[in-house]
């Protein structure tokens, strides 16, 4: 599934909603600031777009909402942003040592044969993979289900390719508009100059 | 084993020694499939004896259920041949090619596969029966490919009254190989949608691999996204944020010149706007995104992006 259209207009509308909101501090920061700022926004418009349906948007919207409160409530109309902000989600306690080291024991105790040492390799290596997952998607610790994962992923890089699609346009238009702002300029010179 | 009796039982004749038979084969299944899959099919005679269905039935129901790709039956079984436990059987036969499937931590309720399974016994009822040594061929192969699964258990016991499955020797519980088959099943169908979405991922085999696709991708999206971010923010000293009083604007022509972006706010503040946009309008053909005026604010339904 790939981004259509529909989703670009909502997902543009809701980050000018935001940019608007960060227009008064932005006008005199620096580019940090102002890219902090882009960023921010950009994000928060992608997750809300999800209404909170998918773990990774509600992830993304608690992890910004932590240090900028202000925005996200403003961007997120209605109570929906107080139950998103305020909702715990679930911690999961996993003291990776210890059940390391019960598994080798419990490993060792086992009679191996070549295959399923070879599976269980292979097993491992998924597991080693899947956690890495985990961690790039947001949110992604909290899903202990595979399957949950695999779903979530998979509507995380549709936004995400939306997301990319949208800036990147604004960002080629403004750079254009920029560079033919400065051409148009010259022109303006030299016509009145003449 | 009460369906199997029944499976055979309504078949004509030679009951008990189905009975014995099915015991024993439970035991050598894998070993007598082997052997089934490198006959060739003129040798396998004594199977159809014993299962004995009729040739009519089988292709009933082979054409009844869904098709599913099984790339690596043997080419001399005829592709109807292939479709029951094709469908029976994708699953593992999937799961036996990805090197290593997801550790089973999650349990789901097999309701997906059952469901698919009991929309296909109404029609087939009849043809349950039909085993020729076509499908038991297949099955071997199958069996061969997914290497430890386990994949006769849950035909059994869905597929009641049709379902010619043998329990192989140490498999789990049926409720537990079906749970964790319906999941797998579901863990391969998402990773299938995955792999179509990443570029690049159709060619790899193996979870792995796909994974790390996957994980690349989305590293590299969020590192486009920071790019962007930076490069507007580098913009930006120029240009005003405020796309909405660009849009408000009353030039309309303008607007259709298909120019996006904030630098339109400075471009309405020079008298010659009127003269440029038809040139505009020509040369941003590759990103145009037409902002039809409202009143000043966004309607989703007027602004259409092509991009």
């Amino acid at each position: 599934m790939q981004p259509t259209s529909l989703m670009k207009e909502e997902f543009l509308k809701k980050w000018q909603m935001g940019l608007q909101i960060y227009r008064p501090l932005i006008d005199n920061t620096s580019v940090s600031e102002r890219r902090k700022a882009i960023k921010l926004s950009a994000d928060v418009a992608m997750a809300s777009l999800r209404r909170g349906t998918t773990c990774w948007s509600r992830a993304l919207i608690q992890k910004t909402a932590t240090e900028n409160n202000f925005l996200v409530r403003q961007m997120l109309s209605g109570i929906k942003a107080e139950t998103l902000i305020n909702k715990k989600l679930p911690k999961v306690m996993c003291h990776r040592k210890i059940v390391r080291r019960s598994k080798k024991n419990f490993m060792r105790r086992k009679s191996r044969s070549v295959s399923e040492e070879v599976a269980a390799k292979a097993r491992k290596l998924i597991k080693r993979k899947t956690q890495g997952l985990r961690n790039v998607v947001p949110g992604g610790e909290f899903m202990n289900n595979d399957v949950l994962l695999i779903q979530e992923t998979l509507d995380y890089i549709v936004s995400l390719q939306t997301q990319v699609n949208v800036m990147r346009s604004i960002v080629d238009a403004a750079e254009a508009g920029i560079e033919r702002t400065a051409c148009y300029l010259e022109k303006l010179k030299f016509t009145i100059e003449d | 084993m009460n369906h199997l009796n029944q499976l055979f039982g309504v078949s004509s004749g030679a009951g008990p020694y189905r009975d014995a038979v099915t015991g024993l084969e439970s035991l050598n299944f894998s070993d007598e499939i082997q052997q089934l899959v490198t006959m060739p099919p003129e040798n396998t005679g004594s199977f159809t004896a014993l299962l004995e269905m009729p040739a009519t039935q089988a292709m009933e129901l082979f054409t009844s259920s869904s098709p599913a790709t099984v790339p690596r039956i043997a080419g001399d079984i005829s592709p109807p041949t292939l479709h029951l436990y094709g469908s029976l059987n994708f699953p593992p036969a999937i799961a036996a090619e990805q090197n290593g499937n997801f550790s089973g931590d999650g349990e789901s309720v097999p309701s997906s596969f059952s469901e698919r399974v009991k929309s296909e016994p109404d029609d087939s009822y009849p043809t349950v029966e039909n085993q020729n040594h076509n499908k038991r061929k297949t099955r071997g192969k199958k069996v061969k490919s997914s290497t430890k699964k386990n994949k006769s258990s849950e035909e059994e016991s869905e597929k009641l009254p049709y379902v010619h499955v043998r329990a192989r020797r140490g498999q789990a519980t049926n409720n537990h190989s079906l749970a964790e088959r319906a999941r797998r099943e579901k863990i391969n169908a998402r990773m299938k949608l995955l792999q179509e979405l990443v570029p690049g991922c159709d060619k790899i085999q193996g979870t792995a691999l796909v994974l790390d696709e996957i994980i690349n991708h989305v590293q590299t999206l969020q590192n486009q996204v920071e790019m962007l971010s930076m490069r507007l923010a580098a913009v930006n000293p120029r240009i005003d944020f405020n796309l909405d009083s660009i849009l408000a604007s009353q030039n309309g022509s303008l607007m259709d010149g298909s120019f996006n972006g904030e630098a339109y706010h400075q471009m309405q503040q020079w008298p010659l706007d009127g003269y440029h946009q038809p040139e505009w309008g020509r040369e941003e053909d590759h990103h145009q995104a037409h902002f039809l005026m409202g009143s000043g604010t966004l309607h989703p339904n007027q602004v259409k992006m092509e991009l």
